[in-house]
């Protein structure tokens, strides 16, 4: 996949995961930190990683979530796992 | 004012099948139970975590446990500690700890190597089983304190000391509170305290043995120790252990349980996950959701209702070996956390809920500072603020040491005018607060509810629906500012508010 169409399709599950966002989905780029810029709290984050896993068909098995800083971080691990 | 309430009828009897009810065992403590449960279900599952273990197999692994603690020099009376995640062994542990008249204390998982070094010390613990998962953890404590035995908790000894069968008031095990402020405490559970909560676990719809529970909220939780793991084993259910939350949804899926005990916070997101992904995430067997530990919002009632999954909604504390109420009627009060379980008396001491029983501790280990603010003339105080309607049913009306006092001298309850704000569906929680003198609200949408409302500006709605509530409340209760939350509130792990 590409990264722009992960990066799309992160957008739709943020939207999602985290309805209460204070942020547009539409202006996430990969620079952007989890926690302090898509605001997510725990209870978001879990059900982000259950979107996610749904909707690339991918497991987080290796990983902590805690793992990740940015959205351009779990693009490269979407993308190693769909390789 | 007082006024006092001596439960001595099972009003729960009435919601129970009669045969159930008659099975319904209270035992005197912990080895006594589990011996009935070897006879009565012993080849029936009992714990799924990757592989499956009947009440007889379990028999076995459990006097293993036993046999090494015995080697490891332990013996009845001495203090064990419980270190590990969620599993198959934990419950291995404690069983085998407190059939041999041993007190486990029982460790949360996120407790770092300091903390665990200090147990050891503080409590001077005689052995600690811990798993591989913490061993790094477990490292300095081992280095340090050799008067510690450390146990892997896959050990298995040869020579089974056997059960002792305690007293009733004999400390069985010790289990951390804090709330959501100052220092952790332990809280002695006795035998009786222990087997008193998993028979009151067993009451309060029809039918109750032979079911399918998952357990997701930790063991070192009374919630998750007394109702979801030991209720579950007294009834002759089947227990899934989920190791992983991120996983829950699929074991449901496949493991389909019956029974799931969860925290509001759980509770909600498993209703947007099965929003997301289809109503079959929850496994189709889905009868009855136990929830506590914190307010629980009507709208889940409501909203697993329409799902056809009751869920009833309790209230319990560490001290009181969990389960004070149990709402059976949740459809026609959920904002209720239901009547009291017997053996049990309540007492009203201007507002606050003060507690006798046999669920109750023995008081905190080694804190005569805390024990003496925690009890007056024997009773527990609970900080809690109650209302007991003529029904019997008991509404919390908000926590003492929440109180805010302004400057005018009124006291405030935080929870009570915030249980106001989260009436109206599109308020997923509310936290009031102090803040130069005046009150504040803050509201966190539930955007679900949100998102189906037909206007403009969503948050000027919210905000005029929420100054109406205001306009309904008492003038000195009335807040002076509204802030609409894009986040949830902060929360400690146990999912509970962090207050300001």
């Amino acid at each position: 996949m590409e990264r722009s169409d992960i990066l799309a399709k992160l957008r739709d599950i943020y939207v999602m995961a985290v309805p209460d966002a204070k942020i547009d989905s539409e202006s996430i780029t990969e620079d952007m930190n989890l926690l302090t810029d898509l605001g997510m709290s725990s209870i978001n984050l879990l059900y982000m990683v259950i979107a996610m896993e749904e909707f690339f068909d991918i497991r987080f098995d290796d990983v902590s979530f805690g793992d990740f800083s940015n959205v351009g971080e779990v693009i490269d691990y979407i993308q190693k796992k769909k390789a | 004012m007082e006024k006092i309430y001596e439960i001595k009828e099972n009003v729960f009897a009435k919601y129970m099948d009669p045969e159930d009810l008659a099975k319904i065992v209270r035992y005197s403590n912990v080895s006594e139970m589990w011996d009935d449960c070897v006879k009565k279900y012993g080849d029936a599952a009992a714990v799924e975590d990757g592989s499956t273990r009947t009440y007889a197999m379990m028999d076995e692994d459990i006097a293993s446990m036993r046999a090494a603690l015995a080697e490891a020099g332990v013996a009845a009376g001495d203090m064990v500690g419980v270190y590990m995640p969620n599993s198959y062994e934990f419950i291995k542990s404690f069983f085998a700890i407190t059939t041999m008249g041993a007190v486990a204390l029982l460790m949360p998982v996120q407790l770092d190597d300091k903390t665990v070094y200090g147990i050891t010390m503080g409590f001077k613990l005689k052995a600690l089983i811990y798993d591989a998962f913490v061993e790094e953890k477990v490292a300095f404590a081992k280095n340090t304190n050799p008067n510690t035995k450390y146990i892997d908790n896959m050990a298995a000894g040869s020579d089974d000391p056997g059960k002792v069968y305690p007293p009733a008031e004999t400390p069985c095990c010790i289990m951390f509170t804090g709330g959501t402020t100052g220092k952790s405490k332990g809280a002695i559970l006795s035998h009786k305290a222990i087997m008193t909560g998993t028979y009151n676990g067993c009451l309060g719809y029809k039918h109750v043995f032979g079911k399918r529970y998952m357990i997701v909220l930790p063991m070192t939780h009374v919630f998750g120790l007394v109702r979801n793991t030991l209720t579950c084993l007294a009834t002759g259910s089947f227990l899934h252990v989920v190791r992983n939350n991120k996983e829950m949804f699929r074991e449901m899926a496949m493991f389909r349980p019956t029974d799931l005990i969860l925290v509001p916070a759980l509770a909600e997101l498993a209703l947007n996950v099965s929003r997301m992904m289809g109503p079959q995430v929850f496994g189709g067997q889905l009868e009855t959701i136990i929830c506590g530990a914190s307010v629980v919002p009507p709208y889940l009632v409501k909203e697993y209702g329409k799902l056809g999954t009751r869920l009833l909604p309790g209230y319990g504390l560490t001290e009181s070996a969990n389960l004070v109420s149990g709402n059976a009627e949740a459809e026609k009060y959920p904002e209720s956390v239901g009547f009291a379980f017997p053996n049990q008396t309540l007492k009203i001491v201007d507002g606050e809920l003060w507690l006798k029983g046999d669920n109750m501790m023995l008081g905190y280990a080694g804190n005569p500072e805390e024990n003496e603010k925690a009890y007056e003339d024997g009773w527990f105080k609970t900080g809690d603020l109650v209302r007991i309607d003529d029904e019997g049913f008991i509404f919390i009306v908000g926590r003492i040491k929440d109180i805010i006092v302004l400057p005018t001298g009124e006291n405030i309850s935080p929870e009570e005018i915030e249980n106001k704000f989260v009436e109206p569906d599109f308020v997923q929680d509310a936290m009031v607060f102090e803040e130069n003198g005046k009150l504040v609200l803050e509201v966190f949408p539930r955007a679900a509810v949100v998102a189906a409302i037909e206007a403009e500006d969503k948050n000027a709605y919210i905000k005029a629906e929420l100054e109406k509530v205001n306009m309904t409340l008492p003038s000195y209760q009335r807040v002076t500012s509204i802030v609409i939350r894009e986040e949830d509130f902060p929360r400690t792990p146990a999912m509970k508010k962090i207050r300001k």
